[in-house]
């Protein structure tokens, strides 16, 4: 079976738009996005772009339907190319009942040519080739375009001209309305006005802003830079100190400082910038001052690509830093868990005086897709601190290992932190008892906190789980109902480390297990690996893009021919 | 005598004889004379001799890496205003490893008192060169003497337009207990480089070579010129001691520059959920 013939979930449209970065397409989809949600239809959509600001050729997908949907699919039902590089680049996603929409400049063969360029010509700006556009599909799949119009009055506040191309746009699309053979995914206008649409960035802004995040330090770097945007522009809002640091060196450690005095502070980074942290990160673990670290991955090593995706870091999340100290790696998979988890990771630094890192990865940060209502005063705003009195011990040495965590100035107590082994009031100390005190004492909240592991998310009742973890999520889902099969169930994880016994415990119900990476290491599998779970075959990618649906459905099947 | 910031039970890891002591009972005595109070004052370090320091200091303190002490400072500032910030290490820690933290958090001007004890040499890890050691000091790694050019701490400082840059020589305890007393007075970055012996790996560079080699800025001297300043900074044989620059209209504040004035401590701020709840609505 090849990728068109998968059969695929028939209450939904997709859309490919393709042209070179510069040309406007993250415009036309965010009109695009508005008007269709307005339209009433749940739409994701999802970007692939070159490390590059202008020229080059980068697609968006949109996704339009009347189930919540959250994932990319390779073969399109729409395409449309806004030059000529992008009509070739995007052929491979084209079949033979794709439509696909070309300028009467560049088209050929069995592109449908249209004006845009010359349209827009004569409304005075090239940049009305997009606003045409928008017009045309929806035109092409006779939607009501008053919703158009609104999502671009939103957009453009004011600019009647566009307006008026959108509706030019709309009648040439009426035109060419017999060449679609869609059916259109039945709508559901009211029901979507609960729901709210932005990227991954955005949900995890909103859950460190949940989690009480009142610091940012950090260094740019894609895909992590939009996390550090969007606190700089809360910054206006409320109450957070945010600050471009010299390097992720100083991010880290600028985050310790804050942290020690009292502060919610975290940073953001990806892979290369993660690995100048390790240090910072050790020091975390040996003073128990607590950090939250935002890790979106991109693929390595090195430089790697620097706008794609990947899940490759996650050994390096596990693992760096020197010596052993308790740490806990959070990897979330949707909108709403990017706010439950941002939240989690405060809590848990706070509460256990620990590295929390937040493994998010570009295809996560940049897709966007829809949240329902969310009810922010449910996150409680806790603080861990104690107020001192005198004699105070930084680093006591309770039963469960957590010393309750007083800052400088918050009553009569000085607070010793120190990055040496050092005693419980925080002296240097190589007193072979006390490092193995200390030790021990760090082991207990390692304990501690592996209590609080999540168990994964399991949907169906199958026998043969296919486990995830993080951003394939909603591949995974996508996947297994276009199998439709009744022996399969999918496991997803979010709480990636530490594993504990009993959170694993659910995977015991399985007759074997499949575990689906975007990565080249299959470094989750080996985790569950090291806890006696055994694993009967792995689906691993690590092209730069996240699974497509209707591949990963054909590499399911591949994988459990065998079984069946 | 007994001083305020006396520190019971420790174990002070220093050789006899060293520079190191003379900075302590120093500090101390100028924290003692400055009435700051023990529980608002933070001293961070990063590793090295030097960096011990805080450990003897009955204060907060926060024993960093070698090379962050600058940073985690900054984060406890920006983190709480009110509290007095003071960054301790050697020249290898605050130059070497942390160089680039060094030139940024000039940058900043962030309101700390930043104390490096420049022995000339790496005394922790036995008699390495430092980014300071002079040209030709022999050791076990720079076999031939050192050929690289030394850094000149005051020059780099002046040329990034720190507030307040001062040396100090603590074999003239009285002098240098006037500049580092201004120093903490100063508000803003105030660099404090002070000339101390390793009696144990640096046999060049002694309580006498340092005197010898070193004269004290007078009254005739205008610390708020700034050009003469930099000239004196370019000065290495006799080197000047003293305030070299103090910026007579102390420039903003990076902490109030980002937070405003009297800004709440970070760890009493808390977000208004109904705030995040519009701003999530507006999605
Ligand atoms: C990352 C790292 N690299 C190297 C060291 C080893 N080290 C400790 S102190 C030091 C240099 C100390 O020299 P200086 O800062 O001048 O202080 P001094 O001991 O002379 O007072 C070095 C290289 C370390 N602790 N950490
Ligand atoms: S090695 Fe040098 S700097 Fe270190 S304590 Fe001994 S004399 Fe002082």
């Amino acid at each position: 079976m090849t990728v068109e013939q998968v059969k695929r979930y028939n209450g939904s449209i997709s859309i490919l738009i393709g042209g070179a970065a510069g040309m406007g397409i993250a415009t036309l989809e965010s009109i695009l996005n508005n008007a269709f949600k307005k339209s009433g239809f749940y739409v994701y959509s999802t970007k692939e772009f070159m490390s590059r600001v202008r020229g080059g050729s980068n697609t968006t997908l949109i996704r339009i339907s009347d189930t919540p949907i959250e994932a990319p699919c390779w073969s399109v039902d729409i395409s449309i190319a806004l030059d000529a590089l992008a009509l070739k680049h995007m052929q491979g996603r084209c079949h033979k009942d794709t439509l696909i929409f070309a300028d009467e400049a560049f088209g050929e063969g069995n592109a449908i040519l249209v004006a845009m360029k010359e349209s827009a010509k004569k409304f005075g700006n090239a940049k009305y080739a997009n606003t045409y556009i928008a017009g045309m599909l929806f035109g092409v799949l006779s939607i009501d375009k008053s919703f158009l119009l609104q999502s671009i009055a939103e957009h453009f506040k004011g600019d009647e001209v566009n307006k008026e191309v959108a509706e030019f746009g709309y009648e040439v699309g009426v035109k060419l309305e017999n060449k679609s053979k869609f059916k259109l995914p039945k709508v559901d206008i009211e029901g979507l006005k609960k729901f709210h649409q932005m990227d991954g960035t955005t949900a995890s802004g909103f859950g460190f802003l949940a989690g009480g995040c009142n610091m940012l330090t950090a260094y740019p770097m894609s895909p992590s830079t939009g996390v550090l945007n969007f606190m700089a522009a809360m910054s206006k809002e409320f109450d957070i100190a945010v600050e471009q640091s010299e390097d992720e060196i100083a991010s880290l450690h600028m985050v310790l400082g804050g942290w020690y005095a009292g502060a919610r502070a975290m940073t953001t980074t990806s892979g290369g910038g993660f690995a100048l942290m390790g240090e910072a990160l050790s020091l975390s673990g040996m003073t128990e001052t607590p950090a939250v670290i935002y890790l979106a991955q991109r693929p390595g090593p090195a430089t790697g690509l620097p706008t794609r995706s990947e899940q490759g870091d996650l050994n390096l999340a596990v693992y760096s830093g020197h010596g052993p100290f308790p740490r806990v790696v959070l990897a979330p998979s949707c909108l709403k868990e990017c706010i439950n988890y941002g939240y989690l990771a405060f809590e848990l630094a706070d509460r256990f005086g620990i590295p929390a890192i937040f493994l998010s990865d570009q295809y996560l940060a940049d897709s966007i897709s829809m949240i329902e209502d969310v009810d922010f005063a449910s996150y409680e705003q806790r603080r861990y601190i104690v107020k001192t009195q005198e004699g105070y011990e930084r680093y006591a040495d309770t039963k469960d290992g957590i010393s309750p965590r007083g800052i400088p100035g918050f009553g009569d107590g000085l607070i010793c932190s120190v990055g040496d082994e050092h005693d419980e009031r925080g002296q240097i100390t190589e007193d072979y008892n006390m490092r193995e005190r200390m030790v021990a004492k760090r082991a207990r909240k390692n304990n501690e906190l592996i209590k609080e592991a999540i168990p994964p998310e399991v949907y169906g009742e199958g026998d043969i789980a296919i486990v995830g973890w993080g951003s394939t999520k909603g591949s995974i889902s996508e996947a297994l109902q276009n199998l439709n099969n009744p022996d399969l169930a999918q496991v997803h994880f979010a709480w990636v480390y530490p594993l504990s016994k009993e959170q694993l415990s659910v995977l015991g119900n399985f007759s074997h297990i499949i575990v689906v990476e975007n990565n080249a290491d299959g470094a989750f599998a080996n985790q569950l690996r090291l806890h006696d779970i055994k694993i009967y075959n792995q689906i691993l990618q690590s092209n730069g893009f996240n699974f497509f649906a209707d591949q990963l459905t054909l590499m399911i099947e591949e994988s459990i021919k065998e079984i069946l | 005598m007994s001083n305020l910031f006396d520190k019971r039970d420790v174990d002070v890891a220093w050789c006899p004889g060293c520079g190191n002591f003379g900075i302590l009972k120093l500090v101390k005595e100028v924290l003692e004379e400055l009435e700051i109070k023990k529980n608002s004052l933070v001293n961070v370090s990063g590793i090295g001799q030097a960096a011990k320091t805080p450990y003897y200091i009955d204060t907060n303190m926060f024993g960093v890496l070698h090379g962050r002490a600058l940073p985690v400072a900054t984060g406890i500032k920006l983190s709480n205003e009110n509290l007095c910030v003071v960054a301790e290490g050697g020249d290898g820690d605050m130059y070497g490893e942390g160089g680039n933290h060094f030139i940024h958090t000039i940058r900043r001007n962030i309101d700390i008192v930043h104390i490096v004890h420049n022995n000339m040499v790496y005394g922790l890890t036995k008699g390495q060169a430092s980014p300071t050691s002079q040209k030709g000091f022999v050791t076990g790694v720079q076999v031939d003497g050192v050929i690289n050019e030394p850094f000149n701490p005051l020059a780099v400082a002046l040329s990034l337009k720190a507030g307040f840059v001062s040396r100090i020589n603590i074999g003239n305890i009285k002098h240098a207990k006037e500049v580092l007393k201004e120093a903490f007075l100063y508000k803003g970055y105030a660099l404090v480089d002070i000339l101390q012996p390793c009696v144990t790996f640096n046999k060049i560079n002694t309580y006498d070579w340092f005197s010898e080699n070193s004269y004290v800025l007078d009254d005739s001297y205008d610390a708020s010129d700034f050009e003469q300043a930099v000239k004196k900074s370019f000065e290495t044989i006799p080197m000047p001691i003293g305030v070299l620059y103090k910026n007579k209209n102390s420039a903003v504040t990076f902490e109030e520059a980002k937070r405003g004035r009297d800004a709440k401590p970070l760890h009493s701020v808390t977000h208004d959920m109904a705030k995040i709840q519009r701003l999530f609505e507006s999605y």
